[in-house]
């Protein structure tokens, strides 16, 4: 399966300009995000942790953008979400281990298994790793219930701690945008680099890439350890934010939620995933006054979205801009 | 343990699984064979196929022998709507037509949930006879289920096997240009393939609905059943989707019975795995051509 590049005639056009205004938009978003709390302080904390759920989530969708890059759909990143999450949680309620200590551990052991796992799983293209990832994210989920002894099981894990000083719910928002920000910026490091240029290569054609002396198979390794260290990130932040996990915090819907995300946001651009993050967490709660028919409407979004709108709301952006110079001109 | 009962309890077991298991993958490989389309609704339409059979014996008083395959179609039918506004533009994308599939199954499965509630029902047993054949016990159910699915399937194999619009979507199946080229019709046969293919799964889901329990969430266990079976079968097999369909059901039947349930889902699970590291086409599918 590939994620076709759909470049648009406009994007083409711009492509001398668009760097700067690239830079723009990311400066703008950076400091709409870090205004937030401000802006709704006085009302309401609600807004708050939805916030703090759309910067935690784009973590693991940016994350997931760059295996997304690489023509590869993968269902798993919820196990390896799970990883990051239990690893924390048992770290932190477990062993006592400061908590900057714990982050750490949680994306180096997710990100070792995405090593360990990476060359099996990747052995496999198309649809057969779109299928074997959803087996894979099934199995972490009964790992995560069946080994008790470890992990308590389907009761699953209470009373994670917040780091110490980001314990109020204001400052712990920042210390999510903050490895938000981080993580963006080691995503367009990748994309940026040579490796960058690979993925596009391997996308394109893997065969290509290989006659053409890419190390193609180290590369999508490599990129999938990298994925996977960084939502092991998430993982821990989520536990702490949330100070309960279980294995129902993993099943396969938070994988759908990753890649619905990169799809409806636009694969062709690492805003996709962070379009999309606002997106698909802001949409059910925009919902809310229709609680019943809330997932339905959801699912509606996706068939109208797949159908009229290919490209994900990055295009959709996009179209508009072309549309406004034009006007302009 | 290892006793001749015992053994072939597992095999009636396996058996009456698998034929479950073959039914709904059928109409998963069919689909992704011909339309290049993940079908992530096929177990919605299992679930719908469940409430069909519920609504015609309780409400409607069909008798059962009857009601099943009436559900079935009925399901089928309704599932050309979905054909017509959703999936009909998203043949051979694979990426968008996947995302499309799940959209689809989340308003299907969210709008049961509403119209049917969440609470879980039972089709009645209709037949609580139990056959003693020497040691083995055999439920009456059990028998009619099986009955049921090796009839359906033998007209499926035949029509594929012998008749012309089988044959078709066999070439579809194994490459739409040619198929074109040849005269065949294919938006026709797309229709046809996915009418039969949703009749498939919503008569598993009659049946699962009459073994098991109903839910409007009932349809991800067959689904994710379905994705084993063709992984181990190889995608777009018919013949594949078959013997992965009886491997699997004997596999889970002998763990189960063996080892208990959890071991055994872990078990299907790392089958799964090794089979596709070892031979990542499927047993008898073949290679995923690089596009």
């Amino acid at each position: 399966m590939t994620a076709r590049p759909a470049m648009t005639a406009a994007a083409a056009d711009n492509r001398g300009s668009r760097f700067s205004a690239s830079h723009m938009s990311a400066v703008a978003v950076i400091v709409v995000m870090a205004a937030w709390p401000g802006a709704i302080a006085s009302s309401e904390s609600f807004l708050l942790y939805v916030g703090t759920l759309v910067v935690l989530y784009s973590v693991g969708a940016m994350s997931l953008h760059l295996v997304f890059r690489m023509g590869q759909v993968s269902f798993a990143h919820a196990a390896f979400l799970g990883i990051g999450g239990y690893t924390s949680a048992l770290l932190l309620t477990g062993s006592g281990l400061s908590w900057p200590l714990a982050f750490c551990a949680s994306g180096l052991v997710s990100g070792l298994f995405g090593l360990l796992l990476g060359p099996i799983v990747l052995r496999l293209r198309g649809v057969y790793f779109v299928l074997f990832t959803f087996i894979l994210c099934e199995f972490a989920e009964r790992v995560f219930t069946d080994w008790g002894s470890l992990t308590n099981g389907a009761g699953g894990v209470a009373g994670i701690p917040a780091p110490p000083a980001f314990s109020s719910p204001v400052s712990f928002y920042y210390l999510c945008l903050g490895v938000a920000v981080l993580c963006a910026l080691i995503c367009r490091g990748v994309l940026k680099s040579d490796v960058g240029e690979a993925i596009d290569a391997i996308r394109t054609s893997e065969s290509l890439a290989e006659s053409n002396g890419v190390p193609v198979f180290r590369i999508k390794v490599a990129i999938f350890a990298i994925s996977c260290l960084l939502v092991g990130f998430q993982g821990a932040l989520q536990a702490s934010f949330v100070h309960y996990i279980s294995p129902a915090s993993y099943t396969f819907d938070e994988s759908l939620r990753f890649v619905v995300m990169n799809v409806i946001g636009g694969m062709n651009s690492l805003w996709g995933p962070v379009l999309g993050s606002v997106f698909i967490i802001a949409l059910p709660e925009l919902l809310r006054n229709w609680v019943e028919y809330q997932w339905v409407l959801y699912g509606v979004v996706l068939v109208l979205a797949m159908r009229y709108l290919p490209g994900g709301l990055y295009e959709l952006g996009e179209r508009a801009s072309a549309l406004l110079r034009k006007g302009g001109a | 343990m290892l006793s001749l009962p015992v053994l072939a309890q597992v095999v009636v077991n396996g058996v009456n699984l698998g034929a479950i298991y073959i039914l709904m993958a059928l109409g998963f490989t069919m689909i992704f064979g011909i339309m290049r389309i993940v079908n992530f609704a096929h177990g919605a339409f299992a679930m719908l196929g469940g409430f069909a059979l519920y609504f015609l014996l309780m409400d409607a008083h069909v008798p059962f022998l009857l009601a099943l395959p009436l559900g079935a179609l009925l399901v089928g039918a309704g599932s050309l709507l979905a054909e017509r506004f959703v999936l009909r533009h998203l043949y051979h994308n694979e990426l968008q037509g996947m995302i499309a599939t799940l959209g689809l199954s989340m308003v299907m499965i969210y709008l049961a949930a509403i119209v049917f509630g969440v609470s879980q029902r039972s089709v009645p047993a209709v037949y609580s006879e139990i056959f003693f054949f020497g040691p083995l016990v055999v439920p009456m159910d059990r028998l009619v289920v099986l009955g049921i699915a090796a009839v359906t399937l033998l007209l499926f194999f035949l029509f594929m096997r012998y008749t012309k619009p089988g044959l078709a979507m066999r070439v579809a199946a194994q490459d739409l240009e040619v198929a074109e080229a040849q005269g065949i019709n294919a938006a026709a046969h797309y229709q046809a393939a996915f009418f039969i293919a949703s009749s498939l799964a919503a008569l598993a889901g009659g049946l699962i609905g009459q073994l098991y329990a109903l839910s409007p969430f009932m349809g991800a266990t067959p689904l994710m059943k379905s994705f084993i079976v063709v992984i181990l079968g190889g995608l777009g097999s018919i013949p594949g989707a078959a013997l992965g369909g009886l491997l699997l059901g004997m596999a889970e039947s002998s763990l189960t019975t063996f080892f208990g349930a959890s071991t055994a889902q872990l078990a299907s699970f790392g089958i799964v795995m090794l089979v596709l590291v070892l031979r990542p086409q499927g047993l008898f599918g073949h290679a995923e051509r690089d596009s």
